[in-house]
C-alpha cells in the first residue's frame, strides 16, 4: 500500500509542479471514474417507528459526457455534463428499539444526473472546480435482511442531487485527470418490507473518485 | 484567493455529517419469536406460584427472538386456564391478572401466535391474619394523587406456611369524605386516592373481614410553574409593555399572579420592570423578563427594537400665542437607527414659569396654554425631557385686541357618516396697529345648529371636527365662537353610497418608523372622500407593527421589528387590507 502511494506521488508530482501549461480545452468531452462511497447512516421510518440502516463503504463509477465551455464564454468557465452512475453498498446492521441487528443485502443506486462545474482556471496545471447537478435515481434494496430475516427486496425511483468540488490536472490538450469529491443524496425511497408494510430511507453518500476525461 | 476558498469549501463538505443520530422507535418484529416465559409479578416468580384463595397476581411474559433478544410480550398473549374453577382470568381489562377462586392447582397457559408457556398456579386456604397499608397518614396537596397498598399475611392451615401477598386490587376501597379525597375501585385504579379538596379522609381497605385504614391530609395547592405573557414580545424603545404571570398549581388550576410576583429585568439598561409588571424600554436589545413567587419562576424574552433615543425635535422652535388661546405642540424623537417617531406621549412636559402651561391629556398629545402675558425679553421656555435628552419651545404670549374670526370654508358639503375638520382663524391687532393672525380653532367655542344633521366637536382635538349624521340628509349652520366674536358655515350632508374603499401608505417601513396610511370612499355618484379619521384602523401582528395612536393618529402605524403585518381599514360595511414589509 504504501509501496502504491509512493509512485502515485512520484508520477503526479512532477506533473503538478513542473508541467507545461497546456491549451485549455473547449468541445464536447468524454470521461470515466471510479472511487470509494461512504452510505451515511440511513434513518428510515415507517408506521411502527423509525430504525436506521448502517451500511459498509463500497467501489463506485461513473461515466461522463459532457463539454467543455471555451474560455471566456458568457456562461462563465465550465463544464456542463451528462453523468451516469452507479454505487452499491452492503447492509451492514439495522438498529431497532431493541439494539442493533446483522444485515444483509445491498442498496444500489444508478443514477442520470446533469451537472454544471465552475472551474477556477489561471496559469498552473490543476484548476479547482464546484459544481451541482440534478437529475434522477433508481435505488434498489436487494434481498435486505436482519439476522438473516427477510427485510425488504424494492426499488424505487426518486429525485437525486449532487454537489460536487475537486480539482481537475492537465495532462494534454486532450486528456485531464479529475480527483474529486461528490455529496450526493436523494428524497426518501419507498421500500415495502416483507410484512407488506411501506418505509421510506434516507439516501445520502459521500464519495471520493478519480478519473480521466478526454476531449475531442 | 479562488483556490483558498476552494478548499474551504471542500474541507466544509467533507467535514458535514455522518448520517442519521436518532433514537430507534419501531421494534424488530422481523425476527421469529421462539419462546416465551411466564412470570408471576409481585413478586417475581417464575413457573409456578401459590397464592391464597379469593387473591390474585397479574402474570408477565417474556419473549424470546430467536435466541437474540428478549421482549416483553404480555400484551399479546392469550390466557387460558385448564381448571377454571379454581383459578382463572376473570378481569377483562387486565387480561394477564388470575384470580384464585377455590384450594387447588392450575396450570395456566399463555399463547402468543404459535409459540405457548405453562405456568403451574396453586390456589392454598390460608387464610389472612395481618394487613397493612402504605403509606400511613400521608399529606398531599389538592389535586394530586397517592396510591396506597395493602399486603397481607396469610397462613396456611394444612402447612402453616406464612405467605405474604399484595391485596391492593383485591380489596375493597372506601374514602370517608370522597368531598376531600376519593380513592380508585375499579380495576385500573385500585387504592389511588385523588385530593379534591383541603381537609382530611380516611382511606380504608378490606379483605376477607380486615379493614386497614390511612388518613389522608389534603393541603392547599401548590404553585408549580409561572408563565409570563405576552411571550417573546417586541417592543419599541421608549414604550411600556404590560406583562401577566399565570401560575399553574397542582390541582391543574391557573391563578392570575401578576401582582403577586416578584418582577425583574435581566438587563435594566434595556429594559426596567415596576412591580405591577409593566415594562419599560430604554435601549436596544433583549433582556429576559422574570416572574417569581414562592421559589417558583417563569419568564419571557422581551426584544426592544427602534433603535436608541439620540435626540429630540418639538413641533415649533419658538411660537407666539394671543393670551388665553391653546395650541397643540408634540416631539419627536431621533433615534439611533436612523429612524424618527412621535414620542409627544413618553417625554416629560414642563414650563419654566406659570405664564404657559402644558397639558398632555394620554397618548401623543399634548397642549400650550397662554394664561398671561410674557415680557417680550423673557419667553416662556417649555421643556420636553427624557432621560438625559432634552429640547425646548420658546413660547411669548401677547394680548393683542380681537378684530374677527373667520372659519376655513364658507360652506361644507358633507357625506353622511363622515366627518370633516373646520379651522378658525382669529385676526388681533395690537397696540402699535400690527395685525397678526392665529389658528383659534382649539380656542373657540363650536356649535351647530341641527346637531342631529351634522354635529360638531367641542372639546380638545375634536374642536372643529363636524360629522355628518349617519343616515339621512339635511343641512346645518356650524358656528365658533371666540372672544366675542362668531363665524359660521352652512353645512349639507348628503347621504351617498360607497362603492369601494382604497388604501394607500408605504409598502414598507423601517423598525421604528412612525407611517402613515389614507383611506379613501368611493361613492356610486363619482365623489371621494378621505375617511382615514373615520374608519376603524386594525393590525394584526403587534409583534411586527402596532397602531401608533389610535385615537389621536389615525391610519398611523409604528413599525417594530422585521416581519410583515396586515393593516385593515373599515368603514361603511367595507374593509381594506394592505401588507406591510418592516425591514
Amino acid at each position: 500500500m504504501r509501496r502504491t502511494i509512493q509512485m502515485i506521488i512520484a508520477l503526479f508530482l512532477p506533473v503538478l509542479l513542473c508541467g507545461q501549461v497546456n491549451a485549455q480545452h473547449s468541445g464536447p468531452y468524454v470521461g470515466a471514474f471510479i472511487g470509494g462511497n461512504a452510505l451515511m447512516k440511513a434513518k428510515s421510518s415507517d408506521d411502527k417507528g423509525t430504525f436506521s440502516l448502517t451500511f459498509d463503504p463500497a467501489l463506485q463509477g461513473n461515466a461522463v459526457l459532457g463539454w467543455d465551455l471555451p474560455p471566456g464564454s458568457s456562461a462563465g468557465e465550465g463544464r456542463i455534463e451528462l453523468e451516469y452512475s452507479r454505487r452499491s453498498n452492503p447492509l451492514d446492521k439495522e438498529t431497532f428499539a431493541e439494539g442493533s441487528f446483522a444485515g444483509g443485502g445491498n442498496v444500489t443506486a444508478e443514477s442520470l444526473l446533469l451537472n454544471c462545474y465552475g472551474v477556477f482556471h489561471d496559469k498552473t496545471l490543476w484548476a479547482p472546480y464546484l459544481g451541482i447537478g440534478a437529475g434522477v435515481v433508481r435505488i434498489k434494496a436487494s434481498d435486505l435482511t436482519v439476522a438473516g430475516q427477510p427485510l425488504s427486496n424494492d426499488s424505487d425511483v426518486v429525485f437525486a442531487y449532487q454537489v460536487g468540488t475537486g480539482i481537475d490536472i492537465t495532462l494534454t490538450d486532450h486528456l485531464s485527470l479529475d480527483l474529486g469529491y461528490r455529496f450526493f443524496g436523494s428524497t426518501r425511497p419507498q421500500f415495502t418490507e416483507v410484512n407488506g408494510r411501506k418505509f421510506y430511507m434516507d439516501y445520502l453518500s459521500h464519495s471520493a473518485v478519480f478519473g480521466l476525461r478526454v476531449g475531442f | 484567493m479562488v483556490k483558498l476558498l476552494w478548499s474551504g469549501v471542500v474541507m466544509v463538505m467533507l467535514l458535514s455529517g455522518c448520517g442519521w443520530d436518532g433514537t430507534p422507535t419501531r421494534k424488530n418484529d422481523f425476527i421469529p419469536l421462539t419462546s416465551i416465559e411466564i412470570v408471576a409479578d409481585s413478586p417475581t416468580i417464575a413457573v409456578s406460584r401459590t397464592i391464597a384463595k379469593n387473591t390474585s397476581t397479574t402474570l408477565s411474559v417474556k419473549g424470546n427472538f430467536s435466541g437474540l433478544y428478549t421482549s416483553d410480550v404480555t400484551d399479546q398473549v392469550v390466557w387460558t386456564s385448564d381448571t377454571p374453577a379454581v383459578a382463572g382470568f376473570a378481569v377483562a381489562s387486565v387480561p394477564n391478572r388470575v384470580s384464585g377462586l377455590i384450594p387447588g392447582s392450575t396450570t395456566l397457559t399463555a399463547t402468543v401466535g404459535n409459540v405457548t408457556a405453562t405456568f403451574n398456579l396453586t390456589v392454598s386456604d390460608a387464610t389472612i391474619t395481618e394487613m397493612t397499608i402504605t403509606p400511613v397518614n400521608p399529606t398531599i396537596t389538592k389535586g394530586s394523587n397517592m396510591q396506597f397498598v395493602v399486603n397481607g399475611t396469610f397462613v396456611d392451615p394444612a402447612t402453616s406456611d406464612t405467605t405474604t401477598q399484595d391485596l391492593t386490587f383485591d380489596a375493597s376501597w372506601l374514602s370517608s369524605a370522597t368531598e376531600v379525597a376519593t380513592v380508585g375501585v375499579t380495576a385500573a385504579n385500585k387504592g389511588l386516592a385523588h385530593a379534591v379538596a383541603t381537609g382530611t379522609a380516611t382511606i380504608s381497605a378490606t379483605f376477607d373481614g380486615v379493614t386497614r385504614s390511612s388518613l389522608l391530609t389534603v393541603t392547599e395547592p401548590v404553585l408549580q410553574s409561572i408563565a409570563v405573557t405576552p411571550a417573546n414580545p417586541s417592543v419599541l424603545t421608549l414604550s411600556s409593555e404590560p406583562f401577566k404571570a399565570t401560575g399553574t398549581y397542582s390541582d391543574g388550576s391557573a391563578v392570575d399572579l401578576t401582582s403577586q410576583v416578584a418582577w425583574s429585568s435581566s438587563n435594566a439598561g434595556i429594559a426596567t420592570i415596576a412591580s405591577s409588571g409593566t415594562a419599560s424600554t430604554l435601549t436596544q436589545g433583549n433582556s429576559t423578563i422574570n416572574a417569581t413567587l414562592d421559589g417558583v419562576s417563569g419568564s419571557t424574552i422581551l426584544k426592544v427594537t427602534g433603535g436608541n433615543l439620540t435626540g429630540i425635535v418639538p413641533s415649533v422652535a419658538a411660537i407666539t400665542l394671543v393670551k388665553g388661546t391653546v395650541a397643540r405642540i408634540s416631539a419627536t424623537g431621533t433615534f439611533s437607527n436612523s429612524t424618527t417617531r412621535d414620542i409627544t406621549g413618553v417625554v416629560a412636559w414642563s414650563a419654566a414659569n406659570t405664564a404657559v402651561t402644558v397639558t398632555a391629556p394620554g397618548g401623543n398629545l399634548a397642549w400650550l396654554n397662554a394664561s398671561a402675558v410674557t415680557p417680550t425679553s423673557v419667553p416662556t421656555i417649555i421643556t420636553a425631557k427624557y432621560g438625559t435628552f432634552t429640547a425646548t419651545t420658546t413660547v411669548t404670549v401677547t394680548a393683542p385686541t380681537l378684530q374677527s374670526i373667520a372659519i376655513s370654508q364658507t360652506s361644507l358639503d358633507l357625506t353622511a357618516g363622515t366627518s370633516s375638520r373646520l379651522t378658525a382663524t382669529g385676526t388681533f391687532k395690537d397696540n402699535n396697529g400690527t395685525i397678526t393672525t392665529q389658528d383659534v380653532t382649539a380656542s373657540a367655542d363650536w356649535t351647530s345648529s341641527a346637531a342631529t344633521t351634522a354635529s360638531v366637536g367641542n372639546a380638545g382635538l375634536a374642536k372643529g371636527r363636524v360629522s355628518g349624521a349617519t343616515a339621512g340628509s339635511g343641512s346645518a349652520t356650524i358656528t365658533a365662537t371666540y372672544g366675542g366674536k362668531s363665524a359660521s358655515t352652512a353645512v349639507t350632508v348628503r347621504t351617498r353610497i360607497i362603492q369601494s374603499l382604497t388604501m394607500s401608505g408605504p409598502a414598507s417601513a423601517a423598525a421604528g418608523n412612525m407611517v402613515s396610511f389614507t383611506a379613501t370612499a368611493s361613492y356610486i355618484d363619482g365623489t371621494s372622500k378621505d375617511v382615514t379619521e373615520d374608519a376603524t384602523w386594525t393590525i394584526d401582528t403587534p409583534n411586527v407593527a402596532l397602531l401608533a395612536d389610535s385615537q389621536n393618529q389615525p391610519g398611523q402605524i409604528v413599525a417594530v421589528a422585521p416581519g410583515s403585518a396586515t393593516f385593515s381599514a373599515s368603514f361603511g360595511g367595507m374593509s381594506k387590507n394592505a401588507t406591510v414589509i418592516i425591514q
